[in-house]
């Protein structure tokens, strides 16, 4: 009897056991991409394949005796080794017959290029991301102002460093509504919103509609980044709002730019315009419900266009529009540089300027992903970005970044994104803020000694 | 010619041969990175430029003073709880599958498989299990009837989140606790019990009075684990909720990581390391000490 008992009660646990590991089946083949976490967001972010490469047209061989030897790039795209790159290292190699050009892929990059930088020796040509302070980009890389190249470019002076130039930005993307045209049509919004209240109204039909209007991917920390750099920028008309923050000891405030960008979010989530529960979000899920139109809108950069479409959204269904950040009806965007190319000024300079060069100009790489060129005459070929200019929005360009903000922020642990997060969730967002300020200025005036 | 040397010589050679390449080995992999960690927790090194300049204690006192660095550490209290629980459980199934039970080989193989499977698949898994609108264990409250506990945010409770996260952690160990049981439990030889049970000792006593003392070493050992264990939880928060809601679910690891690769901040997060490194002693001595005062 006893044993009977004890048997019962151990295969009941087995069969939850067991039901479990089943699930771990089913779990697999849906967390395609990302397997680990924050590698996951920083590699999906900027991953934007899809569209076809578009051939540059091939010119003739102008081989330059100076250019010659082994060139490496290393790369975030993992997804484009032994795919675009094959077909790149081909197409420029014929172009610089004396060149032999590798690429070397790696997840995390902003983290394994410091150790590499930090190392002493790294590959020729390099993505500047974030976390090198500019006034460090002289001792590891070459200036990049004699590449000649054959049009104006977008971002000369964001890694201008003593009037050289040591980045060239690889392209740009801006932010704004990227929607499911038919989940509009479901929920009878013919129109796209031109503000704030048309916005909240047009939410409103798609939740009666029982679509959830707004993606937010709260729990990811990363996509609420659109509400810490770009919403103030749409508000303010000004790209230097985080620059600014160094000159305050109060930088989040409720009338400023910041609290009325989290005041936006914070009345999306009290009024259910978000997720059914903002801490239980999935971003990779999140795709195939836009696609499907379970989810009405993202507020994310044109990157994600390309994302959604590969998870199964018609290219004709899926829109883009400038978010109504006020009521003035004035359509307004940002306009943010993707990665940065770098040379190392201990590499092979010459032939490493050179891919540069041919990357911006003739690679294609900007359309393949899906980017604004960065060449200012070249228009995007992402059909998308095309709809979201005929809404003539003003784009705000992207200023240097000073060094102090980031400075102050790192010393004080600010964290933006669980800012937000914390003045969206908690009772009283002005006690958020004030705690945030009090550590702003305890750093500020640490770091003034 | 190595033959012809004396006996003694080839044995001094062989001896130190023997240690010395492990030792060495250890010496670089092991005590070499430990100490540089602490030469790197007096520093201000940002993680990339070649100057560490010396600031003494500073790190130290930023650990200590700074309550959002050691606050987290109450975090790791749902872990401590739920590991007690699980080593409770681990004896229990130790002892039922110690007996002559049908098919006992397969129940051990169940229960130990979760602790094969590797920690960032588990993460994911349990993501969609505890999803609050698709995932599996809020459909399968919703089918039993329990409507409003089926709309339960397992994961973005502030209260509770970190015992659902140690919930999981309970389902991967409690297998690998209870496989380290189960060998001490062989190793108690079975004429004590018949002996027990011809003096008419019940289950329960036998379990007090025998079980118990026999396996008190290998108990201690796995609390061990699971101090260190609780202490040093990274990757289900990290992969499941990021720290969230709100850094309700923040570990003290995770800490040291956004210190040192979001905020560059190297040298604190070395000395946070280190605090975290003379933690776990401290804990671990006191808790030997506890142990250890009822044995002698």
């Amino acid at each position: 009897m006893k044993k009977w008992f004890s048997l019962a009660i151990v295969s009941a646990v087995m069969l939850t056991t067991l039901s479990a590991c089943g699930s771990n089946n089913n779990a697999e083949p849906t967390n395609n991409g990302g397997n680990a976490g924050t590698t996951n967001n920083t590699e999906t972010k900027s991953n934007n394949a899809g569209a076809t490469n578009t051939n540059a047209p091939a010119e003739e061989a102008t081989g330059d005796s100076a250019i010659s030897g082994k060139v490496v790039f290393l790369t975030n795209r993992t997804d484009m080794i032994d795919k675009q790159y094959t077909d790149y290292e081909k197409r420029f190699e014929e172009k610089y017959p004396g060149v032999d050009l590798q690429f070397e892929a790696i997840t995390d990059y902003e983290k394994n290029l410091k150790i590499r930088i930090a190392s002493g020796s790294f590959p020729d040509v390099v993505l500047l991301a974030g976390g090198i302070p500019n006034a460090e980009l002289p001792k590891y890389f070459a200036p990049l102002d004699d590449i000649q190249f054959s049009d104006e470019l977008y971002y000369q002076d964001l890694k201008k460093v003593d009037g050289k130039m040591y980045g060239i930005s690889s392209g740009n993307s801006t932010v704004g509504i990227v929607y499911n045209k038919e989940a509009f049509a479901k929920a009878g919004v013919t129109e796209v919103p031109k503000t704030l209240d048309e916005f909240y109204a047009a939410a409103e039909k798609l939740k009666a509609a029982g679509i959830v209007p707004l993606a937010s991917n709260f729990k990811d920390k990363w996509p609420l980044g659109a509400w810490i750099y770009d919403v103030p920028t749409m508000i303010s008309k000004t790209a230097d709002h985080q620059d600014k923050r160094a000159e305050t000891d109060t930088p989040y405030t409720m009338d400023n730019v910041y609290g009325q960008s989290f005041s936006i979010l914070r009345t999306l989530y009290e009024k259910g315009y978000l997720e059914n529960d903002v801490n239980s979000t999935n971003w990779e899920q999140s795709k195939k419900d836009i696609a499907q139109g379970k989810f009405g809108m993202y507020l994310l950069g044109n990157w994600v266009v390309n994302q959604v479409i590969e998870n199964g959204a018609a290219s004709e269904n899926v829109g883009f529009f400038p978010f109504p950040s006020d009521n003035s009806g004035e359509a307004k965007a940002p306009l943010n540089p993707d990665f940065f190319y770098g040379v190392n000024k201990d590499g092979n300079v010459a032939a490493a300027k050179a891919f540069v060069q041919w990357l911006i100009e003739e690679s294609g790489y900007d359309d393949f992903a899906g980017f604004i060129p960065t060449l200012k005459n070249k228009k995007p070929k992402l059909a998308q970005l095309e709809e979201f200019n005929t809404y003539n929005p003003t784009y705000v360009e992207a200023v240097p970044p000073l060094s102090l903000p980031t400075e102050i922020q790192n010393k004080a642990q600010i964290e933006q994104e669980a800012l937000v997060q914390e003045f969206v969730l908690s009772k009283d967002p002005q006690k958020v803020l004030d705690k945030y300020n009090e550590k702003w200025a305890k750093a500020k005036s640490a770091l003034a000694k | 010619m190595f033959n012809r040397l004396p006996f003694h010589t080839q044995r001094k050679i062989i001896i130190v041969g023997f240690v010395a390449i492990p030792l060495l080995l250890l010496l670089t992999f092991a005590y070499y990175p430990a100490l540089e960690l602490i030469r790197l927790s007096f520093t201000d090194w940002d993680g990339m430029s070649p100057d560490k300049s010396w600031i003494g204690w500073d790190n130290y006192k930023e650990v200590f003073s700074n309550p959002e660095i050691f606050g987290v550490f109450k975090h790791n209290f749902a872990y401590f709880v739920v590991g007690i629980i699980q080593n409770i459980l681990a004896i229990y199934f130790a002892i039922i599958l110690n007996s002559k039970l049908r098919g006992k080989n397969f129940f051990r193989l169940l229960l130990f498989l979760p602790y094969i499977l590797n920690g960032v698949a588990v993460a994911y898994l349990f993501g969609y299990v505890f999803d609050t609108t698709n995932g599996s264990l809020n459909t399968f409250l919703g089918t039993l009837g329990f409507d409003s506990l089926s709309q339960t945010s397992w994961l973005g409770s502030e209260g509770f989140v970190n015992y659902t996260l140690a919930s999981i952690g309970l389902w991967r160990f409690m297998g690998f606790n209870m496989v380290i049981y189960l060998a001490a439990l062989q190793s108690i030889p079975s004429d004590l019990y018949e002996a027990a049970s011809i003096d008419g000792a019940n289950g329960w006593q036998q379990f007090v009075y025998i079980t118990l003392p026999n396996i008190y070493k290998i108990i201690e050992l796995n609390l061990f684990l699971t101090v260190t264990g609780a202490l040093e939880v990274f990757d289900l928060p990290f992969v499941l909720t990021n720290g969230g809601p709100a850094g309700a679910s923040e570990t003290f690891v995770m800490k040291i990581i956004s210190t040192a690769f979001q905020f560059n901040n190297y040298g604190l997060a070395s000395a946070m390391s280190v605090v975290l490194l003379l933690f776990v002693v401290v804990v671990l001595s006191i808790q030997r000490f506890l142990l250890n005062r009822g044995g002698n």
